[in-house]
């Protein structure tokens, strides 16, 4: 009951509520963006082994954003995570060359599912602080997406979990990518 | 606004076009213009929902229960007939969604508080489904506790007054568990379009508990991989296990007679059974060809189930010559263990006792007693013991309340195990041949030569006269084994103190394998003065011990007393000589 008349309350106002979803190679970045976001301080985590969910607040929309684990094994189960979600973050080790094919493999794989294709689609280009880390210009080159996506609005970022450069932008650009839903 | 009939510009009402191919089809085969439920359009849904996964199970399950909903009666009784094909045919995904408490009580959304005088049609197909569900998944699947809401929402129907209507058995037995032997690679892929299900459904409702629990399982599908290739093995082990004995089954049947009733139930399920299973040999062997034994005892396996049907076939061609031959040849008492090799030997095994170590150096010369024996020959023999119905009767008051516990089959040769068995043995033991059973066992004859010569080498003399069973440095027990009658055996048991000081709150307990009851007398006493000699006795039966049995009769014995403040254990397995 009260939860519907918050949402309807909502709708007046133009508050939001999307499913955001975080996925990436492990070591990417991902939990630590996820809770450099929510308490905006460094969680030195172990590898997810399984998800983290928190909600996030940002103007007015709530992004519930979902983090799964990227090792390998984990993969396979990344599908379950896709329906009803409203944007697709990608989490990239800039630093990390020799694994940006395989990122790319992964990413295509989960952007060519049929779930999937009418999500906005956010790549955070991470550890931008690194030494000899690709540049966005760069990973967003790498990934060809201007050329493979007709259909998709896309958008490379590149951010750093650390100091938290680069994360507001993105989620800004999901919310003000998303406004017709 | 004119009446009548006429065209205008407007486009004629049809319904909706969906743009999901899944509510399409739904509404397909729910649509006005069908005669009748048409199951090629329901099996059309179920496949596409089986290939799909992921979401469909859930939008099917929630235009389903619209249209039940749908206030024309026809379109509600299609979907209702839709549902069930959904239900029998999508397994656990759907099961999961049929359960969920929105489902559910959308489902009798249009059920009155009380229940009504007559029912609607739609009402009584509502509860049909319902019940048979309720007598079916939520009983025997292997994941009921998913499906608890079901249960209360017939608990909450009952309660309200409603009543549920009886349901076919043959109905009931498509949604029992088949028991199918399946590849590896089969149970796998099951288990992993299960869990899936589960996950995707737990990531939707999406409360923290559940989110909880979805972690859990994301760790159980990425991380243990392994768990569940083991549990695939174990259940593969289960079920040709199941297979043997019902080949051994066949066999007996098939042998019994020289025109054995082939149109017998029991018979033709018994024999479509292995053929069905046939093929899954080769593919486990191609799956598992790692693992040596499992390939050795599936081929062995394969060739007795061969032999089987062949005989079967000739059997109902009206050649009983060629079949009689195969018979003496291949199964029944060849004393080589090459030809019925594996098959006839694990079941005797199994069928055998309870799971004794089988090697006899354990079953050990004259018991060791608890206190002397090694720490973990003792933990050795204890949890066995624990795995026995041990029948306890130390004090006089005990008398004739809890003397004797039997468990387990009273053949002593067929002892199963599967309830699902048990009919079958029940059309077995009706149809009389109680003979073949011992027969089968004969090729183990040479297997108790060798425990007959341990018994007499081990210090026990097979007469009547009283033998040793055990004697430690405080207590010494005899018995004294006479046969009663053709399957009773009577044992007699005297206690000695040996010692110097007095034993006190003397117990005894025995075990007997399962297939076989025992009734313990009270004993004469619970205490043993210093150096008395016999002073406290016990009587024991022991019931349905063939007196022609090829295996050696063993028994699992515990006395504990109590010597100068002390309590001691003492416990050993003893073979009974043979009488």
């Amino acid at each position: 009951m009260g939860n519907s008349v918050s949402r309807a309350l909502g709708k007046l106002f133009g508050s939001r509520e999307m499913k955001i979803l975080m996925l990436g190679l492990d070591n990417a970045g991902k939990t630590t963006i996820l809770y450099k976001l929510k308490l905006n301080k460094i969680k030195t985590s172990a590898p997810t082994v399984g998800f983290n969910v928190e909600t996030v607040a940002y103007k007015n929309v709530k992004f519930n954003m979902w983090d799964v684990g990227g090792q390998e094994r984990l993969r396979p189960l990344w599908r379950h995570y896709f329906p009803a979600t409203t944007a697709l973050i990608f989490v990239i080790d800039s630093h990390d060359k020799d694994r940006l094919d395989e990122a790319k493999e992964e990413l295509y794989s989960i952007i060519s599912e049929k779930e999937m294709e009418n999500v906005v689609l956010l790549v955070w280009a991470n550890k931008q602080d690194l030494k000899g880390a690709l540049k966005p210009q760069e990973v967003s080159s790498y990934l060809q997406l201007g050329e493979n996506l007709k259909n998709q609005l896309w958008c490379v970022v590149g951010s750093n979990a650390l100091t938290g450069q680069g994360l507001v932008e993105g989620l800004s650009w999901i919310s003000s990518n998303t406004h017709k839903k | 606004m004119s009446q009548g009939i006429y065209l205008t510009d407007a486009p004629v009402r049809r319904p909706a076009p969906v743009g999901n191919p899944l509510l399409r089809k739904v509404q397909r085969a729910c649509r006005l213009s069908l005669p009748e439920p048409d199951l090629a359009l329901n099996l059309d849904v179920a496949d596409y929902i089986n290939e799909k996964q992921g979401p469909c199970p859930r939008d099917a399950v929630i235009a389903i229960v619209k249209l039940i909903n749908s206030r024309d009666t026809h379109t509600a009784v299609f979907a209702l007939a839709l549902l069930d094909v959904l239900v029998k045919n999508c397994g656990y995904p759907l099961h999961l969604q049929i359960s969920r408490k929105e489902f559910l009580n959308e489902l009798v959304k249009r059920f009155p508080e009380h229940p009504p005088l007559r029912y609607s049609k739609v009402q009584r197909l509502v509860l049909t489904a319902i019940e048979e569900w309720y007598q079916t998944i939520c009983k025997h699947a292997a994941y009921k506790d998913d499906l608890g809401f079901i249960r209360d929402m017939h608990r909450l129907l009952k309660y309200k007054g409603y009543v549920f209507p009886k349901i076919n058995e043959s109905d009931l037995s498509v949604l029992r568990p088949s028991d199918h032997l399946k590849s590896p690679s089969e149970i796998q892929k099951e288990q992993e379009v299960a869990q899936a299900a589960k996950l995707e459904e737990l990531i939707r409702r999406g409360r923290p508990e559940d989110l909880r629990e979805a972690n859990k399982l994301m760790k159980v599908m990425a991380g243990f991989k392994q768990d569940n290739a083991n549990e695939a093995k174990q259940t593969i082990a289960n079920e040709l296990n199941k297979l043997k004995r019902k080949a051994d089954l066949l066999n007996e049947m098939l042998s019994s007679t020289d025109s054995p009733d082939l149109q017998d139930d029991t018979i033709s399920s018994l024999y479509s059974n292995l053929k069905g299973a046939q093929p899954k040999f080769q593919k486990i062997i191609e799956e598992e060809h790692e693992d040596d034994n499992l390939v050795q005892d599936l081929l062995k396996f394969n060739d007795t189930v061969n032999q089987l049907l062949t005989k079967f076939d000739l059997l109902k061609a009206g050649d009983s010559t060629s079949a009689s031959q195969i018979h003496p040849s291949n199964i029944a008492t060849s004393p080589e263990p090459t030809t019925i090799g594996s098959s006839g030997g694990a079941l005797a095994k199994e069928i055998n006792l309870i799971d004794f170590d089988d090697d006899n150096e354990t079953t050990s010369s004259s018991p060791a007693p608890a206190q002397t024996g090694s720490g973990d020959v003792v933990a050795d023999l204890l949890g066995d013991l624990s795995d026995l119905s041990v029948s306890s009767n130390s004090n006089a008051q005990n008398f004739g309340l809890g003397g004797s516990i039997a468990l387990g089959s009273s053949q002593a040769t067929t002892e199963v195990s599967g309830s699902s068995n048990l009919d079958l043995l029940g059309g077995f033991s009706s149809s009389g041949n109680a003979a073949p059973a011992s027969a089968a066992l004969q090729g183990k004859a040479n297997d108790f030569d060798l425990l007959g010569d341990f018994v007499r080498s081990s210090s026990a003399a097979p007469s009547n006269t009283t033998i040793l069973v055990n004697e430690s440095k405080n207590l010494k027990i005899e018995f004294d084994v006479t046969r009663e009658s053709s399957s009773t055996i009577k044992v007699k048991t005297f206690f000695s103190n040996v010692s110097s000081a007095s034993i006190s709150d003397l117990e005894f307990l025995v075990a007997v394998p399962k297939s076989m009851t025992l009734r313990l007398q009270p004993q004469s006493g619970s205490f043993l003065g210093a150096f008395t000699n016999k002073a406290v006795t016990q009587e024991a039966y022991i019931d349905n011990a063939q007196a022609n049995s090829p295996n050696p009769l063993k028994v699992k014995w515990k006395a504990t007393y109590k010597i100068n403040g002390k309590s001691i254990d003492e416990t050993a397995i003893f073979i009974l000589p043979k009488v």
